[in-house]
């Protein structure tokens, strides 16, 4: 576990987090794992008065091939929340943040793990941030968080048979976009994403998937273009 | 003309099933029919189970979301409840050999009797053919099929989605519950959901 300060400030919010190093070959998961896989479960372990935000998740990668895609990370991931320090802090000692983190690592076999992990940070002594040596990785992390779509945009998603059609007029249109569903069970994880580009914008055809039993009002996910930029997105969708 | 028609049919299927959706299971919808052989020998297909409540339950003994259900002895309950009542419940291994979980006939033979598994058979599906059919994406995951031959449930195993053998006490049983509001004529509240578990380690 890791902090982007040396220090707390009461009444001020950490970003805290735990840092995930995968061994080459091996992956974890987003918060919708797609076909298999579980994300990781974070819960905090924290002083009184101490509150936690929620995780934020990094932009996904779409993993594995064939008829099982899962949606996580390789490498190097940190998912870190938002932790709010009480006004009042007791200063007498450093305040021990914990977490008790579950996951499931995979590579062609998958692996169980738990860990309790803590990190001991004393009170500030004056009211300026000391940055921990993690800052750059907090940064960089931050970076790869979906945005919220830019007004410009006009997104609409429709129901057409087997598929769900999304159209993004506003960009310049990507070489390379790829849809995240938040939910599962919305849309068929190993079918391909067909984009269609034309001048004014994008075409992605999602096919719907096979356990869609009932109608979806909307389609929520992080858009990935290009393999850099992420946007949040929740689009009713028109029936048909 | 008709044989024009006919090798456009076929055209159509091989890209259908290239696509990988020929005959995707679908709740609601009549189960894909297959015939496959189990782990002695024996070969089954859905339509001589016409008129049974058939079960399909992937499995990959050495995924840890299978082994939690086999180590508290939840999955080896379940089959002596449901086969006791007329249930068919079929355990399929769709693992490639070289894959975890591949098994051969003989190794499954001896591991259903450490085990104290209680499935009316074990098909061996190395090919991947029955799990590609009805599409199953993990170890475990679970497959309920009415009298009529229509498929009824599709997901996981309960609403756990851990690996964790503490969490089956309390977790709400999908499978039981299709079975049981069906069997007292209901409809089934949770007919499908998403399964989790490890990813079922098909050859291609």
């Amino acid at each position: 576990m890791i902090a982007a300060e040396n220090s707390l400030r009461p009444g001020r919010m950490l970003w805290a987090g735990v840092l995930f190093r995968l061994d080459s070959g091996w992956h974890i998961y987003w918060q919708n794992p797609g076909d298999s896989g579980e994300p990781p479960k974070i819960r905090w372990v924290l002083p009184q008065g101490f509150q936690a935000g929620a995780v934020e998740w990094p932009r996904p990668i779409r993993l594995g091939s064939g008829s099982v895609i899962d949606y996580g990370y390789e490498g190097q991931v940190l998912l870190m929340a938002p932790l709010r320090i009480p006004a009042a802090l007791d200063d007498s000692a450093p305040a021990t943040i914990g977490a008790e983190v579950k996951y499931i690592v995979c590579r062609e076999i998958c692996i169980p793990g738990e860990a309790q992990l803590t990190l001991a940070i004393p009170a500030a002594k004056d009211s300026s941030r000391h940055f921990s040596q993690w800052r750059e990785l907090f940064e960089r992390t931050r970076a790869q968080w979906p945005q919220a779509a830019p007004r410009g945009w006009k997104i609409s998603a429709r129901s057409q048979g087997g598929n769900f059609i999304l159209t993004m007029r506003g960009e310049a249109p990507p070489r390379d976009v790829a849809f995240f569903p938040l939910d599962a069970n919305v849309i068929e994880n190993s079918a391909r994403q067909i984009l269609a580009s034309s001048g004014a914008g994008i075409q992605l055809t999602l096919r719907k998937s096979d356990q869609l039993s009932k109608p979806v009002a909307t389609l929520r996910g992080v858009l990935v273009l290009d393999g850099t930029k992420a946007y949040q997105i929740s689009v009713p969708i028109a029936p048909r | 003309m008709r044989r024009k028609l006919a090798v456009c049919a076929v055209l159509a299927l091989a890209a259908m099933l290239a696509a990988g959706w020929a005959w995707a299971a679908r709740v609601g919808e009549r189960a894909p029919g297959f015939t496959a052989t189990d782990s002695n020998g024996k070969v089954h297909t859905l339509s001589e189970y016409a008129g049974k409540y058939v079960v399909l339950e992937w499995t990959n003994r050495d995924c840890p979301f299978t082994r939690k259900h086999y180590e508290s002895g939840n999955m080896q309950a379940l089959q002596r409840k449901w086969t006791s009542r007329g249930v068919i419940w079929l355990t399929v291994a769709s693992s490639a050999p070289g894959a975890q979980g591949y098994v051969t006939a003989t190794d499954e033979n001896a591991y259903l009797a450490k085990s104290g598994a209680a499935p009316t058979a074990v098909l061996l599906d190395a090919a991947g053919t029955l799990g590609h059919l009805y599409d199953a994406k993990t170890t475990p995951h679970m497959f309920v099929i009415n009298p009529q031959g229509i498929l009824i449930y599709d997901g996981a195993i309960d609403d756990r989605p851990t690996t964790d053998t503490a969490d089956v006490a309390g977790a709400k049983n999908y499978v039981s519950l299709a079975l049981e509001e069906a069997m007292a004529g209901k409809a089934v509240s949770v007919s499908t959901s998403r399964p989790y578990g490890c990813g079922v380690k098909y050859g291609n």
